[in-house]
């Protein structure tokens, strides 16, 4: 459902050229749950953001369901966001001064629901997510793991096919961090496509497929029977976590 | 979704309780005062009779003194002579004309019990009411012989007639005034034009008289006049001598129906004119007048100079104002870049950001507008409690002022908005959505 | 003042907003310079003296409608009546009333003839009583005497032979020697002479707004007429006791007539001025709301710039910024963009005013004012930023560890 062809991005402030991504070659199948890692500053929240939709690529094709993504105007954008992406934030982002149920409303908002069916939705999130009964407090009255709950209450709520998660944990102790990682996990296996970015490496390893970035290029691991080893899609050999220098293009993932 | 974003509009107001009232009170303000001295202008500058301003002509001659001219701007002077006024009367070659000057009388009521008083009125012609669509409660007007054979008739504004005889239809009946006896043949329904168009020489904005009689009862010397005499020349000994001399206190006013009426018109008053000169008045250079109704207020300037300043002023001050809420609609907006971010990311398109942050904007201007109607109406007591009569009746608001005002609030925040609302749309959302 | 580069840097970051304050403060500068003119220019007005003893003067109408009326009668009983009455100084018959807007002009001229240059004077017929009643100073010659008094039909055309003038009158007819003109004759109508027998300090003519208004002549005249006007002087402190028993006292010694608009000087005074004063009122709401609102423009952006650097000036505070270095951070700012503002504002208010006096009657802008209003500018700028840089000064230095 997720295609990245030679994606590049550069940004350009004065004089100076970064180069944030090189040659992305990524294809993420439906259903899939993919964790990125990788040092800071090596592009993941770039690749996220392209990913998201957020940013345009520079170069190279993205393909989301078959639409090139980056011959798209900036409503078609936003109408494609709304409708097959949800987000995840280490800050949470949810908006202070809206409660609970009104937060997790304003992507039905744009989606242009009915009331009716916005508030069937969105109580039902709420649910899932243990928070029904706290629907009109206001997100400084919850705890940071209740906050990430509500975040993750609104990104599925328009039932998005594809979710994207940056450091869902970042914000969070590490029985939160579990917890918030086990609803994720719940998600995934009710049929929604998950990219994390993530710079824990035990819930990394989690994933059903994991990414590592450095430098702006992009490198798969293979997870096999069930033990965490590297192992290399195509020609050189892998480094694990990133310690070495070069991340090795993947090709024909 | 305007439900929506007036709901967002309401959160976000209330959330910086402040620095939202702030900005209705710099709209308020400023619309306040904006049209508090619109609405006085608007009503000092309005038409006061739309529908026929257009075929109303005052009359000038230029009957000044040779030497120089009676304004500086080379206008001819304001009013006629008494004699050029009723040759031209006579004449009789527009579709209506009337000739006229303000006088004022005592009047004695029969009832021994009642004293005496003062009334104002007018010496005019027959046509005057018509041509000025006076509205009546009883009767009419005079005809052309009343004017001619100096009958003694007379027209009563409804004050007067209130005064003298209880509100009752009084035609027919007589009333003594300035020592003789007059037949009343109309009583006037309720008649105000603002401005007083039909003589302004003796105050733009003043209360229509009490009294209307035949212009030929002037010559009697019986009834006093009021108006502005001006003369360039002595006149000779006597009332007669002064009727006859070049001192101009008469108006004259003519419906004319179209452009060829008009230019037909001028060419009479300059044929005349030029038949004068042989007479030996009239040195000066032809400079014969015709303007209409707007024309003539604006030669007259009717709208007062303290008014036009206090309007620039008061436009500048609005402009504040703007200046103001654009700063505080900005940095508001921009604090928002994270939320703005974040709704980007959710699925909103630049255009969903613009209605909804433009909304608040308009929430603040419709605000600000109302408090600016409550000031304004303030303001205009205001002023009329410092201007006094001066500005009795031009105080006040009317719909399309109301409406006036709540368009200029509406318009004016969202302008303010525009900059504002656009920076925030123009934040990257990528930017704002790390964690802080 | 090492701190104004830095300063300087940042607004430019930010500079719409320093932009709009500036603009504000500009057009504030140039409203209020120009406000406060105009009040000065109208209150100077209403500063000229009138040359009366206004405090004590009243006037009243007689309107006579009765036939037959012997006018002379009539106007002998009248003024013998009033002045005989306790408390009243003097009284006279007077043809117009100074400051009251209506009046009779004539003008006077050095040479007979027609065309030569005449001046514009206000004419005032009075008899003997004039000058005491009006309470005004007659500096050089006489009074008129009683003989010298003329009886005026209503429609009468010529002068009597004497006149006194005011000195501003005299002035204008012998420019710089107004002294010589006792004794000149002067020619009214063209070629009527008439002898100056006495000059008066100060009387003002019955219309402010003329450019002549000092200028003014007393005519030895008595009128004529159905309507006519009584000027009363009263000792001081008398007059408002006064004014209803002799408008009762004339009213019942004569039924043919009315006796109407008893009026003060006071009155005519205010009601001559009404505009003037009106408008400087409001003028005034004008400069200090305008001032408000500048001044609360500031403070909302200056709290809101500060909410928005919270982390930015813990950490300053937390690196060993002290409080009032924090402070004078803001202030400095607030002094930039107030110099921004007061620049522009000058020469907007400048161009304002010529502007102005394109369009209105007035006149140009002073300097001192200027400056003046840019001084008052740039203390409205330091207060009102005073709040928001104590609310900066004391934020914490912890914020800057502190997550928000």
């Amino acid at each position: 459902m997720l295609k990245m062809k030679q994606l590049g991005k550069v940004f350009h402030t004065g004089e100076v050229s970064t180069h944030a991504l090189r040659e992305v070659d990524l294809h993420v199948k439906e259903g899939d749950f993919v964790s990125v890692t990788g040092p800071s500053g090596s592009g993941k929240t770039t690749f996220l953001n392209i990913a998201g939709l957020l940013e345009v690529a520079s170069c190279g094709e993205f393909l989301l369901d078959g639409d090139n993504v980056n011959l798209l105007s900036d409503s078609q954008r936003s109408k494609m966001r709304n409708q097959k992406i949800g987000f995840i934030f280490q800050g949470f982002n949810l908006i202070p001064e809206l409660n609970l149920f009104d937060n997790v409303d304003v992507p039905l908002r744009y989606r242009g629901f009915d009331a009716k069916e916005r508030k069937r939705r969105i109580e039902q999130q709420l649910e899932l997510v243990g928070l029904a009964s706290r629907m009109k407090h206001l997100p400084s009255q919850l705890s940071g793991g209740q906050q990430q709950r509500v975040a993750i209450a609104r990104a599925l709520a328009t039932s998005p096919r594809f979710l994207l998660a940056d450091e869902p944990t970042g914000n969070l102790d590490s029985q939160m961090a579990q917890s918030v990682m086990a609803l994720l996990e719940e998600i995934n296996r009710q049929g929604t496509t998950i990219i994390m970015v993530t710079h824990d490496h035990g819930l990394a390893q989690r994933a059903k497929r994991q990414i590592f970035i450095k430098d702006g290029r992009v490198s798969e691991l293979t997870a096999v029977d069930g033990l965490h080893s590297a192992s290399l899609h195509s020609v050189a050999p892998l480094p694990l976590h990133g310690q070495t220098a070069d991340a090795p293009r993947v090709a024909g993932v | 979704m305007l439900a929506y974003y007036l709901r967002l509009a309401w959160i976000s107001i209330r959330q910086s309780p402040g620095l939202s009232f702030l900005m209705v009170l710099a709209i308020g303000l400023g619309i306040g005062a904006a049209m508090t001295t619109v609405t006085v202008n608007y009503l000092m500058s309005a038409n006061p009779i739309p529908h026929k301003s257009e075929q109303l002509f005052y009359v000038q001659l230029d009957s000044w003194d040779p030497h120089q001219p009676a304004n500086e701007n080379g206008d001819p002077p304001d009013q006629l002579t008494y004699r050029d006024a009723t040759a031209l009367l006579a004449a009789k070659k527009a579709y209506r004309q009337v000739i006229q000057a303000q006088i004022g009388a005592v009047v004695e009521p029969d009832n021994k019990d009642s004293l005496p008083f003062q009334v104002s009125g007018r010496a005019n012609s027959a046509d005057f009411f018509a041509m000025f669509d006076v509205p009546f409660l009883y009767g009419g007007g005079w005809s052309e012989n009343a004017d001619a054979e100096m009958q003694q008739v007379i027209v009563l504004s409804q004050g007067l007639n209130e005064r003298l005889f209880g509100g009752k239809d009084s035609v027919g009946q007589k009333v003594k005034l300035a020592g003789d006896y007059y037949q009343v043949v109309g009583v006037m329904a309720n008649w105000q034009p603002r401005p007083r168009f039909y003589d302004v020489t003796t105050g733009a904005f003043n209360e229509v008289e009490e009294f209307f009689l035949p212009f030929s009862h002037i010559s009697t010397q019986k009834i006093s006049r009021n108006g502005n005499t001006n003369c360039w020349k002595p006149s000779g000994e006597g009332y007669q001598a002064f009727l006859e001399s070049e001192c101009i206190w008469t108006q004259m006013w003519v419906e004319l129906r179209n452009d060829s009426e008009k230019q037909q018109y001028l060419d009479f008053l300059n044929a005349y004119v030029s038949e004068q000169k042989k007479l030996g008045r009239f040195e000066r250079p032809i400079n014969n007048r015709l303007s209409d109704v707007m024309q003539w207020m604006q030669n007259q300037q009717v709208v007062a100079e303290d008014a036009n300043l206090m309007m620039v002023l008061s436009l500048m001050f609005l402009l504040v104002c703007l200046l103001n809420t654009i700063g505080l609609l900005l940095a508001k907006f921009l604090s928002k870049a994270p939320q703005i971010g974040l709704r980007q990311a959710l699925g909103a398109s630049r255009q969903h950001l613009f209605a909804q942050y433009l909304t608040e904007a308009g929430c603040i201007g419709i605000a600000g507008g109302l408090l600016g109607l409550l000031l304004a109406w303030l303001g205009l007591q205001g002023i009329s409690l410092l201007y006094g009569d001066e500005m009795k009746g031009l105080a006040q608001l009317d719909v399309a002022m109301v409406a006036l005002a709540m368009l200029l609030a509406l318009v004016s925040s969202l302008l303010a908005g525009l900059y504002p609302t656009w920076r925030a749309c123009t934040v990257q959302p990528s930017q704002q959505l790390k964690s802080q | 003042m090492l701190e104004l580069g830095p300063i300087f840097r940042a607004l430019l970051r930010q500079k719409v907003g320093a932009v709009l304050i500036a603009l504000q403060i500009a057009l504030t500068l140039s409203i209020m310079v120009n406000a406060i003119f105009m009040m000065q220019q109208r209150s100077e007005q209403m500063a000229r003296p009138s040359g009366l003893d206004e405090a004590n003067l009243f006037y009243l109408s007689n309107t006579v409608f009765g036939e037959n009326y012997n006018h002379k009668a009539a106007l002998d009983d009248d003024l013998r009546l009033i002045r005989g009455i306790p408390g009243v100084l003097d009284a006279t018959q007077i043809n117009a009333i100074p400051l009251s807007g209506g009046g009779w002009s004539m003008s006077l001229q050095n040479k007979a003839g027609e065309g030569e240059n005449g001046i514009g004077v206000a004419v005032y017929m009075v008899d003997e009583h004039g000058i005491n009643t009006l309470g005004v100073e007659l500096i050089k010659g006489e009074n008129f005497q009683s003989t010298d008094i003329e009886w005026r039909a209503a429609s009468a055309v010529d002068w009597p032979a004497r006149t006194m003038i005011s000195q501003a009158m005299a002035e204008s007819l012998f420019p710089g020697k107004w002294e010589s003109a006792l004794g000149q004759t002067v020619y009214i109508n063209n070629n009527e002479p008439m002898q100056i027998t006495g000059i008066i300090k100060t009387l003002q003519a019955p219309w402010n707004g003329w450019d002549g208004v000092e200028r003014s002549m007393l005519v030895p005249y008595q009128l004529e007429g159905r309507n006519n006007r009584y000027l009363i002087r009263t000792e001081p402190g008398r007059r408002d006791e006064l004014m209803p028993i002799i408008e009762k006292a004339l009213a019942e010694s004569d039924k043919n007539r009315i006796i109407r608009s008893v009026t003060s000087l006071e009155e005519t005074r205010n009601e001559s001025y009404r505009g003037h004063n009106a408008l400087n009122k409001i003028l005034m709401l004008v400069i200090v709301v305008l001032t408000l609102i500048t001044a609360f423009g500031i403070v909302g952006l200056a709290m809101f710039s500060i909410n928005r650097r919270r982390r930015q000036i813990g950490t300053r505070r937390a690196l060993g910024a002290t409080q009032l270095q924090v402070m004078r951070y803001f202030m400095l700012e607030n002094l930039i963009i107030s110099s921004l503002g007061v620049a522009i504002g000058v020469g907007a208010a400048i161009g304002l005013n010529i502007w102005l006096v394109s369009k209105f009657e007035l006149k140009p802008l002073e300097p001192q004012l200027l400056l003046a209003g840019v001084v008052a500018l740039y203390l409205v700028g330091q207060l009102a930023v005073l709040y928001p840089a104590r609310k900066a000064a004391a934020i914490a230095p912890a914020t800057a560890t502190r997550s928000v």
